[in-house]
């Protein structure tokens, strides 16, 4: 009952030629990709309009995305955007969105950061234009790329290490603070 | 004789933030040996606003003026890709003529932010004055042109999610006519004026060499990727608007080299006249904004990644909702942030008044950059 309940929202949402391409990109990502669980959830009621997407366990992160590159079939050369949303109590999520010049099949690739492990694999090892993504993120969100080649802040002052202006629990009033005001961060 | 050795030692340039070919607050510094750059450390944020973060406190329709102020030379594009985003996330249709004129808007901001690189980089080659002023001449018709329509040179807001804010003037297409009759004339100056120079070609043929590959793997993309031999033009790969139904070529380059940048711009601009053009000629009357849009949109909880081909490429934004009337999260993804990580392959191994050209090649907007 509830399944096709999902399936009817789904169509209204999509029209079924979207719906046939993720179908068909879902099925390709299965066949080829090895040792690695992906979850589809584009089903959820989060869904996107517009690309599939998958999440994965941070752990698999660099195992999944050599092999999104290197396997012909799927081979997404291209990043097109690295950032990160907060989800304050549930933790971080790190978002990459893909394209493929070969093939053009677009994917958004998730994974969840828990609050007290903020870390995760730098991916400038198979995308090189990840570098800079990956420092403005690291500095916006407070979270650790490992391996990244060169972890400086980029677009905030380089002595603005521990504020983190992008998560939620940052007011819009503690720049104040900063530049010397003695006051009370307010909203 | 004596044999003895001169013993040299790498040097460090810096060049900016303030300074005439950084166009805009960048700054990098070179590390040179003689005269030949070894080294690159660019230096960005100077411009940073927190664009994404205000976005966060603000409901849908504030946040079309702060796409104004990220992209400040192609404003209607990137208020192009944020409304587009709402309207996904809502599922509004937005009537036909709201999309035909957008569509003229966008392509005429092309134009006007290809005449500004032209001019500029003109300047960065060395031909000081001449393509600047000529350059400008028309870039201020279209901007007068914008003025009319939306009431500012600059600063439009003109789109809303669902349509437009008002309707065009009566005069609309004569005007549009106009511009690009004069447009067409400028394109053909600036051609005649630099494209077959002699002292304008060797200062760009063979500098600042960047292979498809490479270009793909930084993530570049517009006419910078294009230059490089790469057929990618989200205009055709994933068609948006109505461009499926109008026929334009996607210009490439051959060599990746400053030329190509330059030429495949100068190329897109009578490509763009052209869409206009045939834009005209679809152009009907009827309503410009849907009637689903109210004007405290609420949208349902989702997320798109919406992507537009803007003058210098992808400019995307990833609009995460929970059902708020503002956006939890708003990622913009700009062109000239990608394009500009590329700079250190094209700029090691030239020499230093080359870094001036290759970096006005790329046509960065610091605004789009830093955000």
């Amino acid at each position: 009952m509830s399944e096709n309940n999902e399936n009817q929202q789904l169509d209204s949402f999509l029209d079924n030629k979207t719906k046939d391409l993720f179908d068909k990109l879902w099925n390709i990502i299965e066949k080829n990709i090895n040792d690695v669980s992906i979850t589809r959830i584009d089903l959820e009621e989060k869904m996107s309009k517009v690309d599939l997407i998958v999440s994965i366990d941070k752990k698999d992160i660099l195992n999944l995305f050599s092999q999104l590159r290197e396997n012909e079939n799927l081979s997404f050369d291209y990043l097109r955007c690295l950032t990160a949303v907060d989800l304050q109590d549930q933790g971080i999520e790190v978002v990459y969105q893909l394209y493929s010049m070969s093939t053009k099949f677009n994917l958004t690739v998730k994974s969840m950061l828990s609050n007290d492990d903020l870390n995760i694999e730098s991916v400038t090892s198979i995308w090189r234009g990840a570098n800079w993504y990956e420092r403005e993120t690291s500095e916006m969100f407070g979270i650790i790329f490992n391996n990244h080649p060169d972890p400086r802040n980029l677009l905030l002052p380089e002595d603005m290490l521990d504020v983190f202006p992008l998560r939620k629990s940052h007011p819009l009033a503690e720049i104040e603070v900063l530049q010397g005001e003695d006051i009370e961060p307010s909203h | 004789m004596s044999n003895k050795q001169i013993e040299t030692q790498e040097i460090l340039v810096n060049m900016g933030p303030q300074h005439p070919s950084t166009h805009g607050v960048f700054r990098m510094v070179l590390s040179v040996d003689g005269e030949m750059i070894t080294d690159v450390q660019p230096y960005i944020g100077y411009l940073h606003r927190g664009a994404e973060k205000l976005c966060e406190t603000m409901d849908y329709r504030q946040g079309i003026g702060f796409m104004d102020r990220t992209e400040y030379l192609a404003n209607f594009n990137a208020e192009l890709s944020y409304v587009m985003a709402v309207e996904r996330l809502l599922d509004i249709e937005v009537p036909e003529r709201a999309n035909w004129i957008r569509m003229i808007l966008v392509e005429l901001n092309r134009l006007s932010s290809h005449f500004m690189f032209v001019g500029a980089f003109g300047v960065d080659c060395g031909v000081f004055g001449t393509p600047f002023l000529y350059s400008f001449r028309e870039r201020e018709r279209l901007i007068d042109f914008f003025e009319e329509i939306s009431g500012d040179r600059m600063m439009y807001a003109y789109f809303r999610p669902g349509g437009l804010a008002w309707d065009v003037p009566a005069n609309f297409v004569s005007r549009v006519e106009e511009v690009l009759s004069s447009s067409e004339q400028g394109i053909k100056d600036m051609d005649g004026l630099l494209t077959n120079n002699e002292i304008f070609l060797s200062r760009t043929k063979q500098v600042g060499i960047i292979d498809g590959k490479a270009a793909i793997d930084w993530g570049m993309s517009g006419p910078s990727l294009r230059a490089s031999g790469i057929e990618y033009d989200i205009r055709r790969a994933e068609p948006y608007l109505y461009y499926n139904d109008i026929d334009f070529d996607v210009i490439t380059g051959i060599n990746g080299d400053v030329f190509d940048r330059y030429f495949v711009r100068l190329q897109e601009m009578r490509q763009s006249i052209n869409i206009v053009r045939q834009c005209l000629t679809n152009l009907t009357s009827g309503a410009i904004l849907a009637d689903a849009a109210a004007r405290n949109l609420r949208t349902p909880p989702g997320e798109v990644y919406i992507r537009t081909e803007a003058p210098r490429g992808e400019y995307g934004i990833y609009l995460v909702s929970n059902g708020d009337n503002r956006p939890y999260r708003l990622k913009i993804r700009s062109a000239g942030f990608s394009n500009l990580q590329a700079l250190r392959d094209m700029v090691i191994g030239s020499y230093i008044p080359d870094a001036v050209v290759i970096l006005g090649s790329i046509d960065i907007v610091l605004g789009e950059v830093d955000r």
